[in-house]
């Protein structure tokens, strides 16, 4: 008996000492790597390998299965992609969670947020050497101006969509839409800061100076519009173009290009008033378990020939300007796809004012 | 709770006795249950209600009571005003169309019985997204609902359903009438067969022997699917903004947002513990009078 | 009485009729050639077809369909909260029947609560206290947030069963020699048993359904069907779903016609008829 559990005990030794071993090769720094044992492990390395597994918790709809298939087959780590709908949904998720992700995909006005509460990791330029890439009008943006904590993954506007069969006047702004002949002909997104900023636009105002002020100024306008919007999506706003219960509208360009590339009808304007961008990321929280792999799906994902499998399943504005090179003259043409996007500001944090906002839509809503 | 049909006599005795030890035995995973998935989580958003926010909408904890006064504030109440009336109305439809329907399973020999009770509930196997977008499908302008009715000459111009109130309605009726069928379903499967015939036979109208004699040997069933209906209900607010188009918001769209675009985690949990408080004193109230009324 | 009894055969046809009006559109839509399912662009077999070779991969483990896996862990999560609903529902409105006590009406209270709570709220605070308690999210959270709001149905439903019901049924089955537990299981239970299958239905539709709090309170890799559903819906739903569910439909209509073939005539002992 004693003989046989010192044998066993020999063996589990053995078997320790054997895996120890493997565990201290250390990885390769190259973005190329395999993901090996887990970070820490026995020997003293250079830098921590990366796991084996990879939380990633993007936008639905954004990361195609065919992108996430490829990285585990060259890395052998395993994504495991979790979804949300919405930036706020998000961060309800990532504060308030056990989880730990190891990216997330958060618009630009949020990873101000986060970076404001020194709650993002900052980035290891040398790990993703794919970031030259990226077009140079992407970069040097108000939230992350060097690209310390974001490698961008997607962007656009919200613009006009005209259903030029049943609109025939021309549309070139916020005010040609929200007119009483157009009542319940439209559709406008259901995020109370866009429609806001809009109103913004057409009295002049900068859509990222928030005050009580100005929003008593705009009260009017919004007041006035929010009678004639038939319905208000932001998930699927192409479903009552389509349906025919609406003829034009504000939406997201990614939505405006799916419809232009079906039929020659739809016309998508960015308003004469002026327009917003926005451009979504993909960043590491604070704390991620797998730093490491997290920057490896960054640089993956930055390779003209899979940003390019990006584009093709999600027809927003790509930002990186090797991809593009990639792109078929149809799909860079695509108005929607590519508006013109230069000058153009994006949304800054505006904190607490994000409340009063959201309580003068849903006054007006309310007053009905 | 137990509502008394007041038909059947109140028993003595053998009843209502305090639980001994077993007794609280039996109760222990109900009572753990309840302590560690609902009081706990509870009194987790009680306190955030109390609590201020800081610019991501989190919870700082610092006391304050300036949530409490904002939920008072005219919109709100004009808004859970609306989410009631809506609620409301879907329970007094729910109930007008499903109780005939309960009835009618109920009565029905046993193997047909089990196989309509599944028919009723196989459509709410498939996901919920996709049976609204099935309705909006039917609804909408070119949809076939309005394709059928010019068809037939009935409408000259498409009618405006989708995204009105109409559509509201038509959404959580559906959503919501399987609740109503069910516990009324439990109610009249146990109904005396003696007693309905006799009901009928002893002269009355039908309509008699129903507002006379089942309604009332149903009322559990009745106001346990009232129960189930109307209270979810009121917090209901994805059908309001898919089918309604997201215009007139409801109570549940109110508390959502706050954890959402709004960013006001401290303001969402007051808005819902006074939705709780609400339910709170209007069941303390309604279990009251029930308990009065059987005594 | 015939006329009562045609009267009420017609409503209920047309209330089924309503009930599925939105479900026959669904199955025509998996037909559609359109893979915008808003559009209607000619009969095809061919969501069929991708359905069938996306479940070849999945089984044969050679592509992971994401879909086909929401689906399983839908019916696995949906599977153990019916289960557990059931059994704390019934459990607790015997226990609620059986006893009196002071406070009895602020458990009744406790109850209610997650029927009433907005889900939202539901979900964040069920995951911070997941959070404090130091306990992974997964199968296991989705699981016990599922059962929390899912037992009040069965509960009231089997309530509604036991009011006015004659205690001494029970009292005197024991008197005849029954254990109290087998006085329980052999007369109880099976005079709730309508009321049980109700909650229990009513329990598996709503966890199948369940969106909200299953976002907060699952793991990443505990996603669900109607996680799913609700992110495709920006793309356009994808034709496969109409073709999922309809294909669903139709074995769950096969499993009814078989079971009950199964059963014979279908009879239930102790029918208190």
């Amino acid at each position: 008996m004693k003989s046989m559990a010192a044998l066993l005990q020999l063996l589990f030794v053995s078997v320790f000492m054997l895996l120890g071993c493997s565990d201290s090769k250390p990885t390769p720094q190259a973005t190329s790597g395999t993901g090996t044992g887990p970070a820490g492990s026995a020997a003293p390395q250079p830098a921590p390998a990366a796991l084996k597994e990879l939380n990633l918790f993007g936008w639905s709809e954004y990361v195609p299965q065919e992108v996430i298939d490829g990285f585990t087959k060259e890395t052998g780590i395993k994504v495991n992609y979790e979804t949300y709908a919405s930036n706020e949904e998000m961060l309800s998720k990532l504060l308030a969670g056990s989880t730990k992700y190891d990216l997330i995909q958060p618009s630009e006005y949020v990873i101000e947020a986060l970076v404001k509460q020194g709650k993002l990791e900052q980035l290891d330029h040398t790990k993703i050497p794919n970031l030259k890439n990226i077009a140079p009008d992407m970069k040097g943006l108000a939230h992350d101006p060097e690209l310390k904590y974001g490698v961008p993954w997607m962007a656009g506007a919200a613009g006009i969509i005209v259903n030029t069969d049943k609109v025939k006047d021309e549309i070139k702004g916020f005010k040609d839409v929200f007119q009483d002949k157009y009542k319940g002909r439209i559709v406008a997104l259901n995020d109370s800061r866009e429609l806001v900023s809009w109103a913004m636009a057409t009295h002049g105002l900068d859509a990222n100076v928030v005050t009580a002020e100005v929003l008593e100024k705009v009260k009017p306008t919004l007041a006035a519009w929010i009678k004639l919007v038939k319905t208000f999506d932001s998930d699927s706003p192409k479903t009552p173009l389509l349906g025919g219960d609406v003829d034009l509208g504000v939406i997201w360009n990614g939505e405006a290009a799916l419809l232009l590339k079906e039929d020659k009808k739809w016309k998508f304007i960015i308003p004469a008033e002026g327009a917003h961008m926005y451009i979504d990321s993909l960043a590491i929280p604070k704390g991620a378990p797998n730093k490491v792999g997290a920057q490896m799906f960054m640089d993956y994902a930055l390779r003209p020939a899979v940003s390019k499998i990006i584009s093709e399943k999600f027809p927003y504005t790509n930002p990186n300007a090797e991809a593009r090179k990639l792109l078929t003259p149809e799909q860079l043409n695509n108005p929607a796809s590519y508006p013109d996007l230069k000058g153009m500001k994006t949304f800054r944090d505006i904190g607490k004012m994000a409340s009063d906002i959201d309580k003068l839509v849903t006054d007006l809503k309310a007053a009905n | 709770m137990t509502p008394n049909t007041g038909q059947v006599p109140e028993f003595q005795g053998a009843q209502r006795r305090r639980p001994g030890l077993r007794g609280w035995l039996l109760f222990s995973p109900l009572l753990l249950w309840l302590v560690a998935f609902v009081v706990a989580p509870t009194c987790i958003m009680f306190v955030y209600s109390f609590c201020q926010r800081d610019e991501l909408g989190q919870v700082v904890f610092e006391f304050s009571l300036s949530n409490y006064g904002r939920v008072f504030d005219a919109t709100y109440l004009k808004i859970l005003w609306n989410s009631v009336l809506y609620a409301g109305i879907t329970t007094a439809i729910c109930l007008v169309v499903g109780y005939p329907v309960a009835y009618f399973i109920g009565r029905a020999s046993e193997g047909v019985r089990n196989k309509l009770l599944m028919m009723v509930m196989v459509p709410f196997w498939t996901s919920f997204l996709i049976r609204t977008y099935a309705w909006m499908t039917i609804l909408k302008s070119e949809g076939p609902l309005n394709g059928l009715l010019q068809y037939a000459h009935v409408i000259a111009a498409p009618l405006d359903i989708l995204y009105t109130p109409t559509a509201v309605v038509i959404g959580l009726v559906y959503s919501y009438l399987p609740f109503m069928i069910l516990p009324i379903y439990g109610s009249v499967e146990k109904l005396d067969n003696a007693l309905i015939e006799a009901a009928f036979d002893l002269g009355a109208r039908p309509v008699s022997a129903f507002s006379h004699v089942i309604i009332p040997l149903t009322r559990p069933g009745i106001l346990a699917g009232v129960l189930l209906v109307f209270i979810p209900a009121i917090g209901m607010f994805a059908i309001t903004d898919l089918m309604g188009g997201a215009r007139v918001p409801m109570i549940g769209n109110v508390i959502q947002n706050q954890f959402g675009q709004a960013r006001d985690w401290p303001f969402g949990a007051a808005l819902g513990m006074t939705l709780l408080l609400l339910f709170a004193a209007l069941f303390a109230l309604t279990v009251r009078k029930d308990e009065d009324a059987a005594a | 009485m015939k006329l009562v009894n045609l009267l009420l055969a017609s409503w209920s046809t047309l209330v089924f009729a309503f009930l599925y009006l939105p479900i026959v559109l669904l199955i025509v839509y998996s037909f559609n050639a359109s893979k915008l399912s808003v559009v209607w662009e000619g009969l095809t077999l061919k969501w069929y077809g991708q359905l069938w070779r996306e479940l070849v991969a999945h089984m044969g483990d050679e592509r992971r369909s994401t879909l086909i896996e929401s689906l399983n862990n839908s019916l696995i999560i949906a599977g153990f909260t019916t289960a557990l609903s059931v059994a704390l529902g019934t459990a607790g409105a015997w226990l609620l029947y059986r006893y009196r006590f002071p406070a009895l009406r602020s458990l009744t209270t406790l109850i209610f609560i997650p029927m009433i709570i907005p889900e939202i709220i539901m979900g964040i605070s069920l995951l911070i206290f997941f959070k404090t308690v130091d306990f992974e999210l997964g199968f296991a959270t989705v699981i016990v947030s599922h059962v929390t709001f899912c037992f009040p149905f069965v509960l009231i439903a089997v309530q509604a069963r036991l009011a006015g019901l004659d205690p001494s049924l029970e009292e005197a089955a024991m008197d005849l020699g029954a254990t109290p537990l087998k006085a329980f299981f052999l007369v109880m239970v099976p005079y709730l048993l309508p009321a049980i299958i109700s909650g229990a239905l009513m329990s598996f539709t709503l966890s199948m359904d369940e969106l909200i709090v299953t976002y907060f309170t699952r793991g990443p890799k505990s996603e669900t069907l109607p996680i799913k559903v609700f992110g495709m819906a920006k793309v356009g739903l994808n034709p496969l779903l109409n073709t999922i569910s309809t294909v669903f439909i139709v074995l769950t209509a096969m499993l009814v016609v078989l079971a009950e073939s199964l059963k014979g005539s279908g009879r239930r002992a102790a029918d208190p008829r």
